[in-house]
Order: structure tokens, then C-alpha cells, then sequence
């Protein structure tokens, strides 16, 4: 008889919860026991409470394939899921999805997918039994921790977790093991947007949300193909024009896109130039007298940084910055540099369209939105990009207030502020920073660890992580529910460093990636809908997920599997919770983390009853407008219109923040720039969306995108193979001429979803300083004609 | 000499003039254009960054934006459940040789319409024609003015003088005589199959797009009542960006292969 896996329960919907029938159904189905495999065994109790009181079975559930955050409604048969459709209750959707939402479900059940766990012998992956699976990476844990010291152990998990999955992971590792050693790969798409917000304003998480949309007059979308990365916000946008024809979407980009070809005017600026465009849009705003005198007098400090803080390949350090106080004054004089005629020498945008942009921003009877998201965030300066938008924002004082708003937009489901906050980078603890006495020692307070547990020094941020890997300093590295092996920058450096032989590596995978090939243990992920758990969003908006379908084979969630092994090292006490409970148990341990005002969270029950919830949640309210005294119920009220409460000033600061050249630019080796972004179809390194035939099919693989001039001065012609160069290596790849955008001439344009086609291994493993954000969305590349394409 | 060779002599004394005038002024026209262009390059030359310039939109991607409801001179929000002679899949197919072809023009064209080739006074926009007493079909491409180079009329209707009152002559606009027109089967050929309309799984799966998209980028003017084949009006024409949810296929891509696993530096050998 195969060995059967089945869930100790299988979760429904908050209705049928309490349904006494429904837990006997499930029961029955289980003890029958012997000729069922697990999912058929579902069947059965699904289709007895379809039958009794659920009719049709459509189960309520947030998407999980970019970071927006719709509302699904999963239609559920035979205990797999069938089909999808927008929840029209959705406060985010409200009854939309795109197209890799609707198909979502079918990257449940590829035909590859991972259910068994796998041991690598004789230098191939095997079978093996989960329990002898987790055994094998719990002594492998304490062997490496006995022979080597705590950091010689690190995990790197995923944007794509549950927050509570961040939660368990830092309370094993932080509280438990005492190293500082994990990241997770929202280090690779949202630490920029945290240490902006956290620099401007004190704290991590966004100012507004949402509603802003149907409430902004003028949309600046900045370096971001809205249209394709997050589609159904963009639809909010182009319903608000619809609604309103006065409203104005405006593209400020690198390329033309669909989201240019939508917008009402798209503007192209030179790449690389935006730090210089965005202090030029300050300059013009000053210039037109346009500032908000009395918000910036009464709100707002002005602040110098650190310069000239290098990019991160000589140092493994991030750089602490140096805030040092400046006014009004020196800002006027350091934005001299930045004058519409200089910026348009530099950033190839005519002088009046930068004044033009300017006056949108100062329009007093005009609300103005700027969105932004990965394009600005992986950067060197990716922290001072983000400053420097807010800096127009609180220039103009349109910022925390509806439709006055300025929101990064990161492309994964906890990708924003949320799995920061639970501690999942090495620097934070929940709700917290490991260098904070304080911080420390409310955390060892909760977990009931001693306070020296807790290492007050944050290790490395994700690329130092891995340099570590290479140096042999880590010597076990766990990796959760993300694909380094294709989303990392130089590519082949970390590979050969994973692969060395003193180097265990365990995954936890749905499916076999570049990652699980160089593994040593693979445990098989239950994914989402096969598990309970909490996302996050870009607007604060915490999500609950329920399970609705079991998981296959030996699958489990992945902050159950790190319970699993964290039990056999001899850790039980930190989690007296089981499988079925443990999701409602962290997060009710982690929502202690958050006492006040600042940052309350709804109590599960809360969760799954609402379709997400905005925190901070206070008194049954969200708080959709932070620092807004009208809105925020931490802000004081005597402050005026705003509380900007996360510096001990109480102002948002201002920050100087110069034009520096990046890592690499274009040379005659290299003449050409390759940017590198997302398609509509495709979310990450396409583990699951390549396995969805309709999102395959549209988009088979990923291309090169050339300006058809470069094309013709190259001899290129469209689908001919060419071969992209850089110092790190080599890609061939297929060009492509007005596919799917235009860059601009002298620059390429790669999707980066597809691990057949790993571009980021061309580029320089170089990071932001202060955020520890890799520099992964330029590099400056040699291409080569490969092989003509077929001919139709 | 008669009168009517001198009137010709002076006839071509003024042609030549008229002529001469037209080339200088050409020529001037182009002297300035290039200077103009020169002057642009020069500002070009001074920026360090590559410049933008406005070039011909990328079809597929612009087009799905180009219409809105508010463009057309119809209101598909009404028009969703009214049924004014509506074109169905039979008659849209009876007009195209095979799927994708042009259409044919199934009705008369007067001596003026079929010289000035003004089809898109009405098929631009739309609206309810009283000449035919139905929905004016939309093209998805207005801005390609040869319409006649690839729609070819037909030799009878053709003759149909127009307007007309006479509601006897205005179905012969569309149907000869015993129905729908039919082209002769004097080729032994047998067209690429239509593609066959799924269907609509309960609330999910929006449709992938079944058609190549040459020509017929703007969804919108082919896709929304009343003047849409009724079998293929959207539900939703308040949406704009179609292919959010709607994809196309690239009919090479075959099922997803996974690439071969150690490409790159070699796994070592064992545990």
C-alpha cells in the first residue's frame, strides 16, 4: 500500500467551519483509509458539504502571483480546484482578475510537481521518506551548528511566503538557533522601498493604498510597466480616467510599453538617468513657485546622507547612513545641479517636458499619484530613488491624503512591508531590529528564550550571503519557496559556490527549479490553497488564506516544515502548536509584537472574516491614510493635518540625495544597456506561471527586445538568435523587434521570467548600500548575431 | 492656326508654369526639412542621452487602447440586448473565404463612394445606417485608407443605385437573389477550419484569443454590440485593456520543457 499523507484536517470556508457535520465527513473520509490516496479522500468530504449546504463550492482566496493582491474565488470539485473567478466583494478587484489570476489554480497540478522528498545519492536525486528527509536535515543542522558555530547555518526563503512562514523562521533562527543568518528574496524586490520609507518617514510600510486610484486626478507612473506587472491596478487607473475623462496617466519610462500606449502621454528618459530627472522635477518645482510653503514649514526636515557609499562589491557591509541636518537654503543650492536644461543633456528629455511634469506635481487643484516598483527598487541607489520621489511629493505636500499619493509597488504577495516586519531579513526581529535592546528584548520576553539568544548583530544581506556560501563561512544553507539559481545577479559565481562539496544545501520546492538542481535534500512545498496562511500587500492590506484542497503526497506548508525539523533539533517548546493550528497560533504570537496604534493587527478571526484587512487596525478600523491626523489614529492631532510620527521630530525628511553614476555604464566593449523587467504572463523566475499552458503559450520564452535601428546597424533580423555578453558570461536568446515594447536605441529589454534563459547571470552581483537591494534591472552588454531565425 | 491649337499652346504655357511653381515649392518644402532635421540632430548631438522621437506605435499593443465606448457612435452599453438585424457567425463567415481573409463588401457602393473610397464616413465609428436599416459594421484599422485594395465589392450590387426608400431594394443591398451570396466553388480548395468558440467554463477562463491579430489589433471594433456579430459581443465593454485577461497564442511554443538540469557548472558526486 503506498504511503498516504493526508492532512490532519482539511479546512473550509468560515461558514462551514462550525459545521459539526462537515468535521464527521471528514473524519469518516479519513478513517476509511484504506483505498484512498489524499486527494480523492478530499473529494469525498468536499463534495458531502458541497452537497449539504455549499452550493456552487467557491472558496474565497487572495491571488498569489504578483503583489496587488485580489480577491479570488476558487471554484472547488472533487477536492481539486477548477476553476477561478474575481470575488466581486473584493475591496481590491472588485470581481477582476488578469490572466495569470484566472489560470492561477492549474499551477497546482503540473505534472513535474514535487511530492515526495528527495535525497541527493550517488550524485543523483532520490526518493526518499519525508520523515527520514526532515531527520536528515535536522542532523545536518546540529552537525554544522556543532562543528562550524550557529552562522555557519543560513535559510533564505521567499517573498512568496506567509507571513507567518517569515514568523516561525525568525523565531527558530533568531530566537532559537541565535543566528542572524536569513534573508529572504524580498530582499531582491522591496528592500529598497523599505529603507526609503524607513529613511523619509521613520518607519517601513506605505503612506496610502489603493483608493487612491479612484481618487487621483494625475497618475505619473515612474519606470513601471503597470499594464503588465500589476494589471488589475492599472485597470483601477484606466476606470478612473474612464469615469473622469479630465484625469491624466502620464508614463515616465525607459521604454515604450502597453502602459505607455495607454497612458495619455509617455515620456522616455534616458536609462540609468532617473535619479537626475527626479531631483530636475524638484528643481522646476521650486522654480514655478509651486512648493506647499506651509506643509514643508510645518512637516517637513531636510537631511544630508552619506555620498559616494560605493555599490557593494568591495565591502559584504550595507552602509549605515549619516543623517546630518540641512535647510531649506542648502537644498535650493544642491538642487542648482539640477536644472530642466541640464537634465535634459543628461536624461534626454526635452527641458519643457520636465517643467510640464513639474507643474503637474504643483497644480494646487490637482490630486497627483506616482507609482513605482522593481525598475527604481534594484538599483545601487535604490534607496535614494525612492527618497527622492517622496522628496516631489512633500515638496508639493500631496502625500498621505486620498488620491494625494506616492506608492512602491513590489511584485510579490508578502513582497512588501509585511514579511519584513516579521522578521525575516537579517537586520529585523518582528516588529523590530536585532540592534535594539529594546527590540530584543521583547522578542526573547514573547518566544520565552533568554534576551543573549538573540545575536544583537545583523549578519549579511542576501548577495554577502551568498559571497559567504563561497567563501565556506556558511556551510548549510536552507532555501524556501524562491529560485536563486535564477533570479541572483552573476549567476555562475553563486552556482559554483552552491556546489562546492562543503556546501549542504536543502530546498523546499513545488517544483523542480535551478535551485532544487544543486540541492542536497528537496522538500516537497504544499503551495498555496493546499495550506493555511496570511499574505501581505503593497497597500498594507494583510490577506487570509485558508486551505481548500489538500496537498499532494508528503507536501507541506513550508513554516510547517521548518516546525517539523526544528522539533528534532530540540526546539518543541518554541512551538507547542500542531499542523492544523499553528498558522492561527503564529499569528496570534506575532500580533503581540504589535501593541500599538503604530502598527496593530486584526485578530485572525478578523481576517477570515474580511477580505483582507489594512493595518494598523485599531478599534475595528483600517488605516487606509497614514499620518494622516484625520485618518491615523496613532498621529497626534495637534500637529496639525499630519503626524509624521516615525522620526522622533515628527517630520518626513527631505533628503539630498545627488546623481551618482551606477556600477557599470556603457563602454565600446559594452555598448549596450540590457533592462530587464516582467511580462503580463509571468510572475518571478516562472515556476509556476511556465507551467500554466495558457500563460506558456502566449509567452513560450523569454526574448530580447532590440530597437530596430541597433537591429538593422547589427544586421539583426527579427527572431534571429544573438548572443548577449557581458563580463560575467554569456545568453543566447532570440531577438525580437516591436514584440512587446520599444526600447530605446542603444538599450535591450529582456523578461527575466524564464530560468531557460537566465539573464541575470550577465549582470554584476553590485547592491544598494543602505538597503542591501541587488542591483539586478541593468547591465550594460555586448550582443552578438548567434543563428538567423526560421523564415516563415 | 485654328483658336483651339493656340488655347492649347497657351494651356501648356500655364501647365508649365503651374508645374514650375509646384517644384519650387516642393523644393523649398524639402530645403527646409532638411534644415529642420539638421537642426534636430545638431540639438540631438548635444544630449549625452539617447533622444525620444516619436515613432509609429507597436500595433498590437497600441490598438487595444485606440477605441473606447466613448469613441464609437453606438452605445454598446445599450446595445448588449438589443438584437437591430444583428450580423451573426453565418453571414460573417459567408463574406471571408477563410478565416482571417478580408471580407468581401456584401452591398452597393455609388460611382461617388466606390472613386472617393470613403468607407470610413460610417465604418469608422459606427452607428445605425438607414440606408440599410442595421448596425454599421467597425473596421479594427480606419487608418488604412485603400480599403479597396484587399475588400473587393461585387459586381452586381455594384449596379444597385442608392440611396433608396424602396425596402425590397434595401435587402438586396446585403442579399441577392435566394439569400445570402455565396462565391463560386470553381477552385477545388478547401479553407483553414474556423476556430471553434470553447465554451465558457462557469466564471472562469477568460477565452484566448482564437484569431492572429494582423489588422485586428483593436479588439473593441469587432467585439462590441450592437454592431458585432452577435456571437462574439463582449459582455464587458467598459474594460479597456482586453488583453489583460485575453492572450494570444504563439502557435510554436509547444508544452513547457524544463531546461536540461546542470547546464552550467557540475553538481558534485554524492551526499
Amino acid at each position: 500500500m503506498p504511503r498516504v499523507s493526508l492532512p490532519l484536517k482539511v479546512r473550509m470556508g468560515s461558514v462551514d467551519r462550525r459545521s459539526f457535520l462537515t468535521r464527521i465527513a471528514a473524519v469518516t473520509a479519513a478513517t476509511a483509509g484504506s483505498t484512498f490516496v489524499s486527494g480523492t479522500a478530499l473529494g469525498a468530504s468536499e463534495s458531502f458539504v458541497r452537497n449539504a449546504e455549499l452550493l456552487p463550492a467557491w472558496k474565497k482566496t487572495p491571488c498569489r502571483l504578483c503583489g496587488v493582491g485580489c480577491g479570488l474565488l476558487v471554484g472547488v470539485e472533487n477536492g481539486r480546484a477548477g476553476a477561478v473567478r474575481g470575488d466581486p466583494d473584493s475591496p481590491v478587484s472588485s470581481g477582476l482578475a488578469c490572466a495569470k489570476g484566472y489560470h492561477s489554480v492549474q499551477a497546482l497540478y503540473g505534472r513535474d510537481r514535487i511530492t515526495r522528498a528527495l535525497i541527493r545519492r550517488n550524485g543523483a536525486l532520490a526518493e526518499a521518506r519525508i520523515g527520514d528527509a526532515l531527520d536528515v536535515v535536522a542532523k545536518r543542522l546540529r552537525e554544522t551548528i556543532a562543528a562550524h558555530g550557529k552562522d555557519s547555518i543560513a535559510l533564505y526563503g521567499s517573498a512568496q511566503w506567509s507571513i507567518t512562514d517569515a514568523y516561525i523562521a525568525s523565531k527558530l533562527f533568531k530566537g532559537g538557533i541565535g543566528t542572524n543568518n536569513i534573508e529572504s528574496s524580498s530582499r531582491l524586490y522591496g528592500a529598497a522601498a523599505m529603507s526609503g520609507l524607513e529613511s523619509t518617514f521613520g518607519l517601513d510600510g506605505s503612506i496610502g493604498c489603493y483608493e487612491d486610484v479612484d481618487q487621483a486626478d494625475v497618475f505619473i507612473l515612474w519606470d513601471i510597466n503597470l499594464a503588465e506587472t500589476d494589471p488589475v491596478l492599472f485597470s483601477r487607473m484606466l476606470d478612473r480616467r474612464r469615469r473622469d475623462r479630465a484625469v491624466r496617466i502620464v508614463d515616465v519610462g525607459t521604454r515604450t510599453t502597453r502602459s505607455s500606449y495607454a497612458a495619455d502621454r509617455a515620456l522616455l528618459h534616458a536609462p540609468q538617468s532617473a535619479l537626475f530627472l527626479a531631483n530636475a522635477i524638484a528643481h522646476e518645482i521650486i522654480e514655478q513657485k509651486v512648493v506647499n510653503r506651509k506643509f514643508v514649514e510645518r512637516h517637513v526636515a531636510f537631511k544630508r546622507g552619506k555620498t559616494n557609499i560605493g555599490h557593494g562589491l568591495t565591502s559584504d557591509a550595507l552602509v549605515a547612513d549619516d543623517p546630518r541636518s540641512a535647510d531649506w537654503k542648502e537644498y535650493e543650492e544642491f538642487l542648482s545641479a539640477y536644472s530642466a536644461e541640464r537634465a535634459q543633456q543628461v536624461c534626454g528629455l526635452a527641458a519643457d517636458d520636465i517643467r510640464w511634469l513639474a507643474s503637474l506635481y504643483g497644480s494646487p487643484a490637482s490630486k497627483v499619484m506616482t507609482v513605482w516598483g522593481a525598475e527604481t527598487n534594484q538599483h545601487s541607489r535604490g534607496t535614494w530613488m525612492n527618497n527622492l520621489l517622496y522628496n516631489i511629493h512633500l515638496l508639493v505636500g500631496k502625500i498621505g491624503a486620498p488620491g494625494n499619493s506616492a506608492l512602491c509597488i513590489t511584485g510579490q504577495p508578502s513582497g512588501g512591508c509585511s514579511l519584513h516586519d516579521a522578521g525575516s531579513l537579517t537586520h529585523t526581529l518582528p516588529a523590530g531590529v536585532v540592534s535594539s535592546d529594546g527590540d530584543r528584548q521583547r522578542a526573547a520576553g514573547i518566544w520565552g528564550v533568554p534576551a543573549a539568544t538573540i545575536n544583537s548583530r545583523s549578519s549579511r544581506a542576501v548577495l554577502p550571503m551568498f559571497r559567504a556560501l563561497e567563501r565556506g563561512e556558511i556551510r548549510l544553507l536552507w532555501i524556501q519557496a524562491t529560485n536563486p539559481m535564477t533570479s541572483l545577479p552573476n549567476l555562475d559565481r553563486f552556482r559554483r559556490a552552491a556546489l562546492k562539496n562543503d556546501t549542504f544545501l536543502v530546498v523546499s520546492e513545488a517544483y523542480p527549479t535551478s535551485t532544487t538542481d544543486v540541492a542536497d535534500v528537496v522538500l516537497p512545498a504544499a503551495m498555496w490553497l493546499e495550506r493555511e496562511g496570511v499574505y501581505g500587500s503593497v497597500e498594507r492590506r494583510a490577506h487570509y488564506f485558508d486551505q481548500i484542497v489538500a496537498p499532494p503526497g508528503d507536501a507541506m506548508g513550508d513554516g510547517w516544515q521548518m516546525i517539523e525539523v526544528a522539533r528534532r533539533m530540540g526546539f518543541t517548546r518554541l512551538f507547542p502548536w500542531d499542523r492544523d493550528t499553528h498558522v492561527e497560533r503564529s499569528w496570534e504570537e506575532y500580533r503581540r509584537f504589535h501593541g500599538t496604534a503604530r502598527s496593530a493587527l486584526p485578530a485572525i478571526a478578523e481576517l477570515r472574516a474580511r477580505p483582507g484587512v489594512i493595518w494598523p487596525f485599531v478599534k475595528g478600523r483600517e488605516t487606509k491614510w497614514r499620518y494622516n491626523t484625520a485618518h491615523d489614529p496613532a498621529a497626534d492631532q495637534t500637529r496639525g493635518a499630519f503626524d509624521f510620527y516615525g522620526h522622533a521630530d515628527h517630520r518626513a525628511w527631505i533628503w539630498l540625495r545627488p546623481h551618482e553614476a551606477p556600477a557599470e555604464s556603457r563602454s565600446s566593449e559594452y555598448p549596450l544597456l540590457l533592462t530587464v523587467g516582467a511580462v503580463l504572463e509571468h510572475t518571478g523566475a516562472g515556476a509556476m506561471t511556465q507551467r500554466i499552458p495558457i500563460l506558456h503559450e502566449s509567452v513560450p520564452k523569454s526574448y530580447v527586445e532590440v530597437h530596430r535601428d541597433d537591429a538593422a546597424r547589427l544586421g539583426i533580423r527579427n527572431r534571429d538568435v544573438v548572443r548577449l555578453v557581458s563580463p560575467r558570461g554569456s545568453i543566447e536568446i532570440e531577438a525580437r523587434i516591436d514584440y512587446r515594447s520599444r526600447p530605446q536605441r542603444g538599450q535591450l529589454f529582456v523578461p527575466s521570467f524564464d530560468e531557460g534563459h537566465p539573464v541575470r547571470k550577465l549582470m554584476i552581483d553590485a547592491f544598494c548600500p543602505l538597503s542591501g537591494q541587488p542591483d539586478t534591472a541593468a547591465c550594460p552588454v555586448r550582443l552578438e548575431r548567434a543563428t538567423r531565425g526560421k523564415r516563415p | 492656326m485654328t483658336p483651339g491649337s493656340g488655347n492649347g499652346a497657351g494651356l501648356a504655357a500655364r501647365v508649365f508654369l503651374i508645374a514650375a511653381a509646384a517644384i519650387s515649392v516642393a523644393a523649398l518644402i524639402v530645403a527646409f526639412g532638411q534644415m529642420a532635421e539638421k537642426g534636430k540632430l545638431q540639438r540631438e548631438s548635444v544630449s549625452t542621452a539617447s533622444p525620444a522621437q516619436a515613432e509609429d506605435p507597436i500595433a498590437a499593443e497600441a490598438n487595444v487602447f485606440r477605441t473606447s465606448a466613448a469613441t464609437l457612435a453606438i452605445d454598446p452599453e445599450s446595445g448588449r440586448n438589443r438584437s437591430a438585424h444583428p450580423r451573426t457567425l453565418v453571414t460573417y463567415r459567408a463574406l471571408r473565404a477563410f478565416p482571417g481573409a478580408p471580407p468581401r463588401i456584401p452591398h452597393g457602393l455609388t460611382p461617388e463612394e466606390f472613386r472617393s473610397g470613403g468607407c470610413n464616413t460610417c465604418h469608422e465609428r459606427g452607428g445605425f445606417s438607414q440606408r440599410f436599416g442595421a448596425y454599421v459594421p467597425i473596421t479594427p484599422h480606419p487608418e488604412m485608407g485603400a480599403c479597396l485594395q484587399c475588400h473587393v465589392g461585387d459586381g452586381d450590387l455594384m449596379a444597385i443605385s442608392l440611396p433608396s426608400t424602396d425596402p425590397s431594394s434595401r435587402c438586396r443591398q446585403c442579399h441577392a437573389q435566394g439569400g445570402a451570396r455565396r462565391v463560386a466553388r470553381t477552385v477545388d480548395w478547401i479553407p483553414l477550419k474556423w476556430p471553434q468558440l470553447a465554451g465558457i467554463k462557469a466564471g472562469s477562463d477568460p477565452q484566448p484569443i482564437p484569431h492572429t491579430l494582423e489588422f485586428r489589433t483593436n479588439c473593441l471594433s469587432c467585439h462590441v454590440a450592437p454592431s458585432a456579430v452577435a456571437e462574439i459581443r463582449t459582455t464587458h465593454p467598459e474594460r479597456q485593456n482586453c488583453r489583460q485577461c485575453h492572450l494570444s497564442r504563439d502557435r510554436e511554443s509547444g508544452e513547457f520543457v524544463r531546461p536540461t538540469p546542470g547546464s552550467g557548472p557540475v553538481r558534485k558526486a554524492s551526499l
